[in-house]
C-alpha cells in the first residue's frame, strides 16, 4: 500500500488492536528505575542528577503550596521529552503529534491551575486580568483582552506542541522524499537536500527538547500566578 | 510469607546480602553487538565470520526488498549520524561527569569518616596530655599549699602590725596626755609663782629696786666712760 505523508500520524493498530497505550508507556521502560543502592551506575546517576536539576528549576519560583505539583510537572517533562525524542527515529509513531493527546494534557492541567487560583485567592486571580498602570479608559477593553488570552491558554499549549512536532515530522518526510527522488536525476541537488535534512534533524532534536520544556514551563508559570 | 513482605517487588527477594554487581558492563562492538557473539563465531568462521554474516544479511534484506529503501531510510541515516556524532564527541565527557558525581558522593562520605577519625585522634592526644598533667598534680598542690600558707602568713603579719599600731596609738595617747598634764601643771605653777612674786613686790621694794638700778647704771656708765 502506498502511504501518503499523513499516514505517519495515524494511531498505530495491529490486527485491530490499538497500540497507542504501548507507545505511550514504552518510553518509561527505557529509563532505569532507581535501584536500592547508594552508588548507582552512570545512567542512573545521570538520570537522578537530571531529575534533581529539573525539579529544582521548576520549583524555585513557586511557594510551598506549589511544591505539591513537583511530581506531576517533572514526570510530564520527562514523558514529553522521551516521546518527542523517540519520535525522531524512523518508522516510529509520536503520540504528541495527536491534538487529542496534547489537549488532554493541556486542558485539565491549565484548568487545575485556574481553579486553584479562583478557589483559594479569587481576587488575586482575577486581578491578574488587569496589568498595573493601565489608563482608566482602557480598562474594559483590556479586561476583555486578558480574559480572551486566559481562555485561549489551553488551546495554545496543546496546539503549540502538536503543530511544532507535526510540522517537524512532515518536513523531515518531505525533504527526505525529495532527496531520494532527486538521487537518480540530479545527485548534486540530492546531496544538497541531504545536507538540509541533516540540519533539519538537528533542529528537530532541539525542537523536541524545547517544546517539552516550554509546555511544562508555561504550566508552571500559570501555576505561579494562581497558587 | 516472603511474597507479602514486598508486594511491589521493589527490593531484593532474600534478606541475605547480594553479591556485588560487576564494575563495567559487557564489551560491545559497534555499540550494538556484544563481543561474545564474535567469540562464539570465531572457532568456526574466524575473524571475518560475523562481518560476512552481517553483510550477507543486509544484502539479502535489500535484494528481496524485505527492507525497503524509501524516504525513511534517508531520515534514519540523518538521525543516526547525528546521534552517533553526539555520542562519539560528548560520550566520554558525560561518562566522566557521571563518574565525578559518584566520586563526590563517595568523597563526602569519606570526608565524614576522616573528620571523625581526626576528631577522635585529637581527643586521644588531649586525653594523653591530661594524663601527663595528672602526674604533675602533687607539684601543683604543693605550690598551691605554699601559696595559701604565704597568704595566711602575710595576713597574720598584717594583722599583727595593725594590733601593734593600735596599741602604740593608745599608749602614745596616754603619754601625750601625761605630758600635757605635766606641762599644764608646770605652766600653771610658773604662772602662779610669777603672779605671787609680782604681787609680793610691794611698792616700797619697787622704789628701792628702781633707785638701786639707777645707781648701778650710773656706776656702770662711769666705769664705761673711764674704760673708753
Amino acid at each position: 500500500m502506498n502511504l501518503s505523508f499523513f499516514d505517519q500520524f495515524t494511531s498505530p493498530c495491529l490486527l485491530g488492536i490499538p497500540l497507542i497505550l504501548i507507545s505511550l508507556l514504552f518510553p518509561a521502560l527505557l529509563l532505569p528505575s532507581p535501584d536500592n543502592r547508594w552508588i548507582t551506575n552512570r545512567l542512573s546517576t545521570l538520570q537522578s542528577w537530571f531529575l534533581h536539576l529539573v525539579t529544582k528549576q521548576l520549583m524555585m519560583p513557586l511557594n510551598k503550596k506549589g511544591h505539591k505539583w513537583a511530581l506531576i510537572l517533572t514526570s510530564l517533562m520527562t514523558f514529553l521529552l522521551m516521546i518527542n525524542l523517540l519520535g525522531l527515529l524512523p518508522y516510529t509513531f509520536t503520540p504528541t503529534t495527536q491534538l487529542s493527546m496534547n489537549m488532554a494534557l493541556a486542558l485539565p492541567l491549565w484548568l487545575a491551575t485556574l481553579l486553584t487560583g479562583m478557589r483559594n485567592q479569587p481576587s488575586i486571580s482575577l486581578g491578574h486580568l488587569l496589568p498595573e498602570g493601565t489608563p482608566t479608559p482602557l480598562i474594559p477593553a483590556l479586561i476583555l483582552i486578558e480574559t480572551t488570552s486566559l481562555l485561549i491558554r489551553p488551546l495554545a499549549l496543546g496546539v503549540r506542541l502538536t503543530a511544532n512536532l507535526t510540522a517537524g515530522h512532515l518536513l523531515i518526510q518531505l525533504i527526505s522524499t525529495a532527496s531520494i527522488a532527486l538521487l537518480p536525476t540530479i545527485p548534486t541537488v540530492s546531496i544538497l537536500t541531504t545536507t538540509i535534512l541533516l540540519l533539519l534533524t538537528l533542529l528537530e532534536v532541539a525542537v523536541a527538547m524545547i517544546q517539552a520544556y516550554v509546555f511544562v514551563l508555561l504550566l508552571s508559570l500559570y501555576l505561579q500566578e494562581n497558587i | 510469607v516472603l511474597h507479602t513482605t514486598r508486594p511491589l517487588h521493589t527490593t531484593q527477594q532474600s534478606l541475605a546480602p547480594l553479591p556485588p554487581l560487576p564494575e563495567k558492563g559487557g564489551e560491545i562492538r559497534y555499540g550494538l553487538i556484544p563481543e561474545e557473539f564474535f567469540q562464539f563465531l570465531y572457532p568456526k568462521t574466524g575473524v571475518t565470520g560475523p562481518y560476512m554474516l552481517g553483510t550477507g544479511l543486509l544484502l539479502y534484506f535489500l535484494s528481496k526488498e524485505i527492507y525497503v529503501i524509501n524516504h525513511e531510510t534517508v531520515a534514519a541515516a540523518c538521525i543516526l549520524s547525528v546521534f552517533i556524532y553526539g555520542v562519539k564527541k560528548y560520550g566520554s565527557d558525560v561518562a566522566a561527569f557521571a563518574d565525578k558525581l559518584n566520586e563526590e558522593k563517595v568523597a563526602k562520605a569519606l570526608d565524614v569518616k576522616n573528620e571523625a577519625i581526626k576528631g577522635l585522634e585529637t581527643a586521644i592526644e588531649q586525653e594523653k596530655k591530661e594524663q601527663w598533667r595528672v602526674e604533675g598534680r602533687s607539684y601543683l598542690f604543693d605550690a598551691k599549699r605554699n601559696n595559701i600558707a604565704m597568704l595566711l602568713e602575710t595576713n597574720y603579719r598584717e594583722r599583727l602590725l595593725m594590733v601593734y599600731n593600735e596599741v602604740k596609738k593608745r599608749l602614745d595617747y596616754q603619754v601625750a596626755m601625761q605630758n600635757l598634764k605635766r606641762q599644764k601643771e608646770q605652766d600653771h605653777m610658773i604662772q602662779w609663782v610669777e603672779k605671787n612674786v609680782v604681787q609680793s613686790i610691794t611698792p616700797q621694794q619697787q622704789k628701792e629696786s628702781i633707785a638701786k638700778c639707777i645707781l648701778d647704771l650710773k656706776a656702770l656708765s662711769k666705769n664705761v666712760q673711764a674704760a673708753v
